[in-house]
């Protein structure tokens, strides 16, 4: 019996394998497919094909200038506050540990619109404090609004994956008698260069695909997403913006496979199931100094951006009155409420569902040997290099005809099993679009876990499954905890993608604050700003509280003994 | 019941089960007879159409007062989804060859994308009674839209800094020009944004063709850079970032009023407008409800609520300003002529992208 169920599971994997991977080609290839041969065949095209090249090619050095600065900026500082926050043991390690993921929860653009009141050219920091007058629009605005936004990604890859150090590599050395330095440089470093490698790959390819920071604080300085979204909405023109699409894929490309291949070339793996200690016991106060400044200046950068949000909530008008006002806070509850029911109504299972299927198919992919396996991560990948307006007129094109799409050239009768003007196609965008980030957050971790583990426990007598349960999945929490942060507020907050698919009767919250932004009502904007990130920050932690319930109850044990008895070393074990 | 209401009867009875099918627009129930409310009426409104949810796209957030006053008078809800011109014309164009109804009218917006979503197919004909009043300009020929309120090309000025660079309020396009204001002027691009287009066509028609080249070639020495939307100006005027920028405005007497540095000036030697119109989108089910939806918007009551609700001058002359909007017979207007434009995109452009290089952009 039991080798016929271990054959039962086994078959239940490879069908989920491969059910995911024609969705997959349905979901994503189909519609990116389309969407260029849409932009090349489409009549609406302003003439002016001798100019697309140049124009292509002067926005893609731009954009690799950008991705390339905002990659090194963001994987660094994701690296440093991971080593920080995971690894050094202080005081407030806690409360920043929140601060660094605030960023997650506030809309793109209001960052930038901060970034613009406090250090513009009459920011409050800049002109008003320090007397200065210098635009901030341009190359750097774009590379400083990026890298506070992405390093937030980078360090929730990066730190998932660093809960899973084994320090006994670490510990062999030290007893060995090498320096901590030449540990770091020998030993942990190069132990995570799979974290590290897929931090960075996201952060290039969230940086190249990324149009609204551009808009709003590039100036004269336009990458090719930006310039791809200013040819469809500003020009109508749908081909040079195929093109763009296109050309953009090209250094996501290379950025993927370069990743793969560092990734996979020295794997070594954790002995440890379970959360050791992985703090440094003797780490040099100097070094500790450094690390701790550098993440305090990051999340300094953040509250500087809340503290805007917030005063700008609550005061008249910044910059000018400064006085106390629940004008903003009456604007925006006057407003229909409808909005934010939805916005939340679609984060929720898109976190859930986006972040659980990316995790298994990464699993699925590490360690079946299954057929085109690897062909399928790429295409998985895709809708990151993608701008999100580009993929949401896929959907557009793709999705108008029956059958789910499928009947675009015959049944063209049968209208029921359009998926355009449905609300579902909204869900399918977002959980497909996002799929890549529990997948890559998968492949972080799993670098790490033996594979002997697996092998062990067949031998006794675990099947696929009772082996994906108990074992695997406890293991790769981390990763879908990453993964559901990320894509909760990502989902929060996206807009490019589902404009054109969203229904009058479904529009969500970050719309208004986009039209809100665009009239120049920065309270009101900050307000909406404001009670969206508390919404976010509200779900997150009840669903943190659910997930981590047996941890946040040994955190809170630790926080005590910590604080009764400060001097000893505390030695926990985790789950 | 006499014979004729019988016939009427059994003939709408027969149309019922024959359109069964199809749609609700056929106007089974239509009254021979106008409903008339206060200061507006029309001849598609019965009480029947009460409840029913008409869908609507446009560029602006700033409607939904408008809409609840609609929906107090004739119990026609509307829901509305706010989007770009461009984002508007492809899902209508691609919801209209899936046969998928989403929107039923489409109001707000610029006045190109309407013709050019006209000449598509996209639009459906209905010359209102109401807006019978209108001037020629104001809508289209065949019916296919009718202007609401109106843009008009302006300026954002920060007072504040204005005054404390000791420079000249400026008054006509040539103000715009004063060595002080080097560096904190804001245009949009005309290369990429339709609006910002249409603002550098209304300028060349204030100056003229060649003076007005003349006058682009120094006005581009004083912008640092040309930002994508033509919603930036302003808002880098608010922020600080520019002294004045030029906007396209559909009122936006909120910018004033709740920016004490901030005011709304109109160039004095003229400026260029056009309307922001409202239409029926083809392929709706709610066709006699679009239609109510169209000859409420162009009455007096409808233009009045969109006066008050946007503060932006409206298309019919019978309704009173509101305050602090221009009256646009005290300024030079020029219609812009969008068949023009849209013939001369490419010149223009180039002539545009020539000035630029020359200026080392």
């Amino acid at each position: 019996m039991g080798s016929g169920m271990r054959r039962y599971e086994s078959l239940l994997f490879k069908l989920f394998y491969f059910l995911l991977s024609a969705t997959i080609l349905y979901f994503i290839v189909a519609p990116v497919v389309s969407v260029f041969v849409y932009g090349l065949t489409s009549a609406d095209g302003v003439g002016l094909s001798e100019q697309i090249l140049p124009r292509v090619w002067r926005h893609m050095k731009n954009s690799l200038l950008v991705g390339g600065t905002v990659t090194l900026l963001a994987t660094a500082f994701g690296l440093f506050a991971s080593l920080a926050l995971w690894r050094l043991r202080f005081v407030g390690r806690g409360l920043m540990r929140i601060l660094v993921l605030m960023p997650l929860i506030s809309p793109p653009f209001v960052g930038s619109v901060a970034f613009i009141m406090l250090f513009g050219k009459r920011g409050l920091i800049t002109h008003t404090l320090l007397g200065f007058e210098v635009s901030p629009y341009g190359f750097y605005g774009i590379v400083t609004m990026q890298t506070i936004g992405l390093a937030t990604l980078a360090y929730l890859v990066i730190s998932s994956a660093i809960q899973k150090t084994d320090v006994t590599h670490e510990d062999a050395a030290r007893s060995l008698g090498a320096s901590e330095a030449q540990i770091f440089r020998t030993i942990t470093l190069p132990l995570m260069v799979p974290e590290i490698t897929v931090a960075a790959m996201l952060v290039f390819l969230a940086s190249l695909s990324d149009f609204s920071t551009p808009i709003i604080i590039g100036g004269g300085f336009q990458t090719l997403a930006s310039d791809l979204y200013i040819q469809i909405n500003g020009l109508y023109n749908m081909r040079t913006a195929a093109i763009s699409g296109m050309f953009l894929l090209l250094p996501c490309a290379a950025a993927f496979f370069i990743q793969r291949y560092y990734s996979g070339r020295n794997p070594v793996y954790s002995q440890a199931v379970s959360a050791d200690v992985i703090e440094y016991q003797r780490v040099s106060r100097g070094v500790k100094t450094v690390l701790i400044f550098i993440t305090s200046l990051f999340i300094l950068f953040v509250l500087l951006q809340y503290a805007f949000i917030i005063v700008g909530a609550f005061t008249e008008r910044w910059g000018y009155d400064y006085s106390f006002t629940l004008r903003h806070f009456q604007t925006i509850i006057t407003k229909e409420s409808a909005p934010f029911i939805n916005t939340v109504k679609l984060a929720i299972p898109v976190g859930i569902i986006s972040s659980l299927l990316g995790v298994l198919l990464a699993y699925i992919i590490k360690s079946k040997q299954y057929v085109m396996s690897r062909q399928i991560d790429f295409l998985a990948t895709l809708p990151a290099a993608i701008p999100g307006i580009l993929l949401g007129i896929g959907y557009l094109v793709t999705f108008r005809y029956p059958l789910l799409g499928a009947g675009r050239f015959y049944l063209t009768d049968l209208d029921p099993i359009i998926l355009l003007g449905t609300g579902i196609i909204i869900y399918l965008i977002c959980i497909y679009r996002y799929l890549y980030v529990g997948m890559k957050a998968g492949y972080a971790l799993m670098e790490h876990l033996n594979p002997n583990l697996e092998i062990a426990a067949m031998n006794l007598g675990a099947g696929e499954r009772r082996i994906f349960i108990d074992i695997i999945f406890p293991l790769l929490k981390p990763a879908f905890s990453a993964a559901f942060l990320k894509n909760f507020t990502s989902s929060m907050t996206t807009l490019g993608a589902i404009i054109f698919l969203l229904l009058p009767k479904n529009k969500v919250a970050v719309q208004q604050i986009f039209t809100i932004m665009t009239s120049s009502e920065i309270g009101a904007a900050a307000m909406m700003a404001l009670m969206l990130s508390l919404l976010s920050l509200v779900l997150l932690a009840l669903f943190q509280l659910l997930l981590n319930f047996k941890a946040l109850a040994e955190y809170i044990q630790e926080v005590r003994q910590w604080g009764s008895n400060s001097r000893q070393s505390t030695k926990h074990t985790g789950g | 019941m006499n014979r004729k209401k019988w016939l009427a009867l059994v003939m709408s009875l027969v149309m019922l089960f024959g359109l069964a099918g199809c749609s609700k627009s056929a106007d089974t129930t239509k009254e021979t007879t106008a409903y008339v409310g206060q200061d507006w009426s029309s001849d598609n409104y019965n009480e029947s159409l009460k409840n029913t949810v008409l869908n609507l796209y446009g560029v602006s957030d700033i409607v939904r007062p408008t809409l609840d006053a609609f929906e107090q008078d004739t119990g026609i809800k509307v829901e509305h989804l706010t989007l770009q011109n461009a984002e508007i014309l492809q899902r209508l164009i691609n919801e209209g060859q899936a046969g998928v109804s989403i929107a039923d009218i489409w109001w707000t917006g610029g006045a190109d994308t309407f013709i050019d979503g006209a000449q598509k197919g996209l639009l459906i004909p209905y010359k209102s009674p109401s807006g019978e009043v209108l001037a020629d300009n104001m809508k289209d020929a065949n019916g296919y839209w009718h202007g609401t309120s109106l843009t008009i090309v302006n300026w954002v000025v920060n007072k504040d800094l204005v005054a404390k660079k000791g420079l000249k309020m400026p008054e006509t396009w040539d103000d715009l020009l004063q060595p002080g204001l080097k560096g904190e002027v804001s245009m949009p691009n005309p290369a990429s944004s339709g609006t910002a287009y249409n603002v550098i066509t209304s300028m060349l028609e204030v100056k003229g063709e060649e003076a007005g080249w003349k006058y682009l070639e120094q006005l581009i020495g004083q912008i640092p850079f040309f930002p994508a939307r033509g919603s930036d100006p302003a808002n880098l005027v608010v922020q600080g970032e520019a002294i004045v920028g030029i906007n396209a405005s559909n009122g936006d007497r909120d910018l004033e009023m709740n920016n004490a540095h901030i005011a709304l000036v109109y160039p004095k030697d003229g400026t260029g407008w056009w309307p922001q119109p409202v239409a029926i989108v083809k392929g709706t089910k709610n066709e006699q409800a679009a239609k109510v939806f169209v000859d409420w918007l162009l009455s007096k009551r409808g233009m009045e609520a969109i006066a008050k609700d946007r503060n932006a001058a409206v298309a019919r002359l019978d309704v009173a300003r509101p305050e602090g909007i221009i009256d646009i017979n005290t300024i030079k207007l020029f219609a812009t002529d969008f068949k023009a434009n849209a013939e001369k995109r490419d010149t223009i452009l180039a002539e545009w992208a020539r000035l630029m290089a020359a200026a080392g952009r």
